[in-house]
């Protein structure tokens, strides 16, 4: 059974028709990535994942278990993590603090312990920086706590939003590298990019979208080979 | 050496000296209005001469600017009160068009009575005096912004940190209760006349150096023992004070209870509540309707010969929590100031209902004859006794609000305050939690008012105003947003201080809202802030780490 399954889904915002239909499924232990042009509905699948907005018609199921009588916080209970576009940190707090808030509705504090200590591991930045107040980070800094601090709820599938969002391309490549590596550590990842071309080489599935429908899908390999995802996404003629 | 500033500010400083004598201070203040004027002329060569960021002012250019400053306010009110006394003396009737100058107010500012000015006293003398003031004041302000640039900050930083520092911080509370105790000797006289108002600001300028001792003692046993010696003198305090000493510090006690409630919802949650006076009339009223004897309900059920004081108090709070609920139902998804606006007409329906339900809460003519808290048979219905009350309630709302702080609660509070989105996703239950901040808030000011009413005997809707949330958001911030501490604080400057400052009562508004103003250009995160927020607004790093995983 499929971690995660999105099935003809439609969300709406009023009366603008923004998901049409849309099926997707991730896999235990993949990683895949979701990537369209702006506006496609990439956003809106994530809200609609983790239950910000209701689908009018289709279902959203992890691992087997609708999630359309959950409330937010509930869903994230369940194992859903998300790193939010625009990274989205509490800038007022210290770094450690935000990681303590991704944690918050876990009452294992050993298992806590041993979370803080792996996401110093993953980014030994932040461990210098504990105490320091998150927005007096850089740019690439604030990226690295918002996904420490999704890790730190222990998800079983992480929603990242366009996390190479208005960084530097060397740190576009080390925040792919530690999504490899947070993979490779066994958790699931669903990865929404306009970077189709760094999005295509970490991950092993993928689906494009327009305007809230999948047009293509396949392994990242095929995608990466496909001449429209060329022509569109990668810029190659 | 640019003179600019200083003939700037001293046009601004004329403007608003002028503006005040206009509006009668004046004669308000009688002869305490030479110091007041002092006092503000310095406060402004202070504040106008302060360093922008990054550019740091010369000793000398303060100096020589806040001489400017006096000397130009110091020159201007003796011209301007020479040309109405010229005016009055020419029979020009200048005051149906300024009720407020007459020729006592003109004496007043030359330090005249009013028999010496129509005798034909000189005004000269006394407008000298004043100008020569004004000069020194200026001077004096100009020069003290040393202490508040960022040097100056580091030169006091190292001075309270050396030993001798330290240990002056420490014992200075002290030294202000054993001036309070010198005044109960028989013979000595330091206040005269105003005695005990000179007390009353003995305690405060002790309890508030017990503050900020308790904050700057090292934690351990130099704390704990600090703690235990102000306990004792706190607890000793009602004791020692006279009648009208109580009733001041009762009333602080109380906004105290109120002050670290709403700091619960607008300091910990950051739901901005201009209502917040309606839980402590649901409170006051509550505990009013079920124990005053002439009371619709009591008189509705005779069988029924009302509740004390200790069956009321948790009843009011029930209903004040239930109250708190049932507001925040409408406004759960209301952010900012849409929350703001429905809060602040929640009060006044509250208020105006208080006021119109005639039948049921007496309308207008209030709730008359509540009885006051008995404790094992001993009557507490007097300042004293209200004191004692206050003090205690006190504690204990400020412990549970510690506990609750430090509990995963407090922690989605300042995440729900930070980023209602983000916290959601963090798996935090907004409704909930919105909810037990509405709730607890509540609770503390419902508890305050029951203790109001009992302390008040009679209370009415007025005593129910707009102005008391004002009064206790104000209180909250004045002392630092989210610092317990700092309630106190805030308590004394803005519940306390007036009853000191009898004689410009009617300024109280005026000087809130310039000691707002004052405090948020100077120190914008309090008097005595919480740590956060005092590394929120200045974006430092933490000085002490918090507690850590490994």
């Amino acid at each position: 059974m499929a971690l995660l399954e999105v099935r003809d889904v439609h969300s709406y915002y009023g009366n603008i028709h923004a998901l049409k239909g849309l099926s997707i499924t991730v896999e235990e232990g993949e990683i895949v990535t979701l990537i369209g042009a702006n506006g496609a509905g990439k956003t809106t699948t994530l809200r609609t994942i983790c239950g910000v907005i209701k689908p009018r018609q289709g279902s959203v199921s992890l691992e087997g278990e609708n999630l359309e009588p959950f409330k937010i916080h509930e869903i994230v209970y369940k194992g859903v993590a998300l790193v939010p576009e625009g990274r989205r940190i509490f800038s007022r707090l210290t770094v450690y603090e935000n990681l303590d808030m991704g944690a918050y509705h876990r009452i294992d504090n050993d298992g806590i312990a041993e979370d803080f200590d792996r996401v110093f591991v993953l980014f030994p930045r932040l461990k210098e920086r504990r105490n320091q107040v998150a927005g007096t980070l850089s740019g690439g800094e604030q990226q690295m706590l918002a996904t420490a601090r999704a890790l730190m709820a222990h998800p079983r599938l992480m929603l990242l939003d366009e996390p190479s969002m208005g960084l530097a391309p060397v740190l576009v490549e080390s925040i792919f590298e530690t999504i490899q590596e947070i993979n490779r550590e066994g958790t699931t990842i669903l990865l929404v990019e306009q970077n189709a071309h760094m999005a295509l080489q970490v991950a092993h599935r993928g689906y494009v979208l327009q305007t809230g429908e999948i047009v293509l899908d396949g392994t990242a390999e095929a995608l990466r080979n496909n001449p429209m995802v060329q022509k569109s996404y990668l810029g190659i003629e | 050496m640019y003179l600019k500033d200083g003939i700037r500010g001293g046009l601004i400083t004329f403007g608003i000296i002028l503006f005040l004598n206009l509006l009668g201070l004046p004669l308000t203040a009688e002869s305490s209005i030479v110091p007041i004027f002092t006092v503000l002329v310095g406060l402004f060569a202070l504040l106008l001469l302060r360093s922008r960021a990054g550019q740091e002012r010369s000793l000398l250019n303060a100096s020589v600017n806040g001489l400017l400053i006096g000397i130009i306010n110091g020159i201007g009110l003796v011209i301007v009160t020479y040309i109405f006394a010229r005016m009055q003396a020419n029979a020009i009737r200048v005051n149906q068009v300024f009720a407020q100058i007459l020729p006592e107010h003109t004496g007043a500012l030359a330090g005249l009575t009013k028999a010496e000015v129509l005798a034909g006293e000189s005004i000269w003398p006394g407008m000298t005096k004043i100008a020569v003031l004004f000069a020194i004041a200026g001077l004096v302000g100009g020069a003290s912004i040393r202490f508040f640039t960022e040097k100056g900050r580091k030169r006091m930083d190292s001075i309270s940190a050396s030993s001798f520092g330290h240990y002056t911080v420490l014992i200075l509370p002290l030294v202000f209760f054993a001036l309070f105790l010198s005044l109960r000797i028989k013979g000595v006289k330091i206040g005269g006349a105003e005695e005990n108002i000179l007390g009353l600001l003995l305690i405060f300028l002790f309890v508030s150096a017990a503050l900020f001792a308790l904050r700057a003692a090292r934690p351990g046993k130099e704390q704990i023992a600090l703690s235990i010696v102000f306990l004792i003198l706190l607890v000793a305090i009602p004791q020692l004070t006279d009648l009208f000493q109580n009733a001041v510090l009762g009333a602080v006690a109380i906004f105290v209870v109120m002050g670290v409630g709403l700091n619960v919802v607008v300091g910990y949650a950051g739901l901005l509540n201009l209502g917040y006076v309606a839980f402590f009339g649901i409170g006051a009223y509550t505990f009013g309707l079920l124990s005053a004897p002439e009371s619709y309900v009591l008189v509705t059920l005779p069988a029924f010969n009302g509740v004390t004081f200790w069956i009321g108090l948790p009843i009011a709070i029930l209903v004040g929590v239930i109250t708190g609920i049932l507001l925040v139902i409408p406004v759960l998804s209301m952010r900012g100031d849409y929350l703001a606006i429905v809060t602040l007409g929640f009060g006044e329906i509250i208020r105006l209902l208080l006021l119109n339900l005639r039948d049921y809460t007496g309308g207008p003519g209030g709730v008359l004859n509540i009885p006051s808290p008995i404790v094992f048979g001993v009557d507490f219905g007097n300042p004293k006794g209200i004191l004692y009350l206050g003090i205690i309630f006190s504690g204990i709302v400020a412990f549970i609000t510690i506990r609750l702080r430090d509990s995963r609660l407090g922690r989605s509070w300042i995440a729900l305050r930070e980023d209602e989105d983000v916290a959601q996703a963090m798996g935090i239950n907004l409704v909930a939690v919105k909810l037990l901040a509405f709730a607890t808030g509540a609770a503390f000011a419902a508890g305050a008012g029951a203790l109001y009413a009992s302390r008040q005997v009679n209370i009415f809707p007025d005593n129910f105003s707009l102005l008391v949330s004002i009064d206790v958001l104000c209180l909250i911030i004045i002392g630092g947003l989210g610092s317990i501490e700092g309630i106190v604080l805030g308590s004394i400057a803005l519940i306390g201080l007036p009853e000191i400052l009898r004689s410009v009562n009617e300024y109280r508004i005026v000087a809130f809202g310039a000691l707002l103003v004052l405090m948020m250009i100077l120190r914008p995160e309090g008097l005595l802030p919480s740590v956060r927020h005092q590394r929120e607004l200045r974006g430092e790093e933490m000085t002490e780490p918090v507690t850590s995983s490994d």
